[in-house]
């Protein structure tokens, strides 16, 4: 009797271990495949106007990007300038007043569209805002995004 | 009074075509600290400021340590976490420097040079000199730049738990292309 309670508990014991370790298991497992959202279907935390926007890290540099840093953003703007990176191409929108400028980094799935696009076109880019910095080198406030995708 | 419009375009264009200072924005530097343990602590940056004179051969990069990006978002925190490249303190990473063999580079004419690069590197906040060795390729439309380099990550002050673990690469590879 004594001898089938302590096989019962000791069975229970052993449930619950594996349990816990197939638990354990299964978030390291995601945890290490778990990859970014396509930008295509991420809620954007706002909308704003290149210009508007460019203007807006000139003036206070610091409290912008606490503002934008790491939040998806759709920018709508003309672009300035396509240019070369490495294998495909960055979009740039450049302020037409200074030098200061936004760069779209695109998402891997999206780099197509971002070779689709030309000098003058206008367009809304959704991405993840890195936020703004003054470059010594180019005597300018530039604003950096990455995995970015054209705003459907 | 065409005549002058057009000597003055002339000489603007001439200027523009055989300007010494290359600049761009669309550099690309890669950050390799897999190790057997770890696969992801892997990450680009595509959006690099770079710039090259090449009368002087004075070489700088800026680089926003938060647009590396990286495939997993957890690693990406990690990265630019406290215990790492603590980019809301430190959000930019430079090099300045020259081409120490510049004689040897011919930037009007096509070919593949090989360049002896040294400058300083800052990281995290830490300046520390260096030396690498980088490839120059140019032809009739642009000039391009690349260089693969190692990094002590120690020698920047960057020694969070996953390097000591061995997860993180304690010298991670560095890929730099900059087309001019």
């Amino acid at each position: 009797m004594l001898a089938t309670r302590i096989d019962k508990r000791y069975k229970n014991w052993m449930i619950a271990g594996f349990a816990i370790l197939l638990a354990g298991g299964g978030f390291v497992w995601y945890i290490f495949n778990e990859k970014f959202t396509d930008t295509d279907k991420v809620k954007p935390a706002y909308t704003v106007n290149a210009v508007e926007f460019i203007s807006e890290f000139k003036n206070d540099l610091a409290q912008t990007n606490k503002k934008y840093a790491e939040k998806v953003i759709v920018v709508n703007g003309i672009i300035s300038a396509v240019e070369a990176a490495d294998t495909t191409v960055n979009i740039k929108m450049i302020d037409t007043t200074g030098n200061a400028y936004i760069i779209f980094a695109f998402q891997q799935q999206h780099l197509s569209e971002a070779k689709a696009m030309k000098v003058g076109d206008k367009v809304a880019i959704k991405g993840s805002c890195s936020g703004g910095a003054y470059s010594e080198i180019l005597e300018t406030t530039f604003i950096s995004f990455k995995r970015c995708a054209v705003n459907k | 009074m065409k005549k002058t419009i057009l000597s003055i375009a002339l000489v603007l264009a001439t200027g523009l075509i055989f300007a010494q200072k290359k600049t761009t924005t669309s550099a690309t530097v890669n950050f390799d600290a897999t190790t057997s343990l770890d696969k992801l602590p892997h990450a680009e940056n595509k959006t690099v400021i770079a710039s090259l004179d090449t009368k002087t051969g004075k070489l700088a990069f800026e680089v926003v340590i938060k647009n590396f990006a990286f495939a997993n978002p957890r690693i990406q925190e990690h990265f630019n976490g406290a215990g790492w490249m603590d980019s809301e303190q430190f959000p930019l990473a430079t090099f300045k420097g020259s081409i120490n063999n510049l004689s040897s580079i011919k930037f009007t004419k096509d070919g593949t040079y090989s360049a002896e690069v040294k400058g300083d590197l800052t990281i995290h906040g830490v300046t520390k000199p260096v030396e690498t060795k980088a490839t120059i390729t140019v032809n009739s439309s642009s000039t391009t730049a690349t260089a693969d380099f190692t990094i002590k990550l120690e020698d920047y002050g960057v020694n969070g738990p996953a390097v000591g673990a061995g997860k993180v690469s304690k010298e991670p590879q560095i890929t730099v292309t900059a087309v001019f």
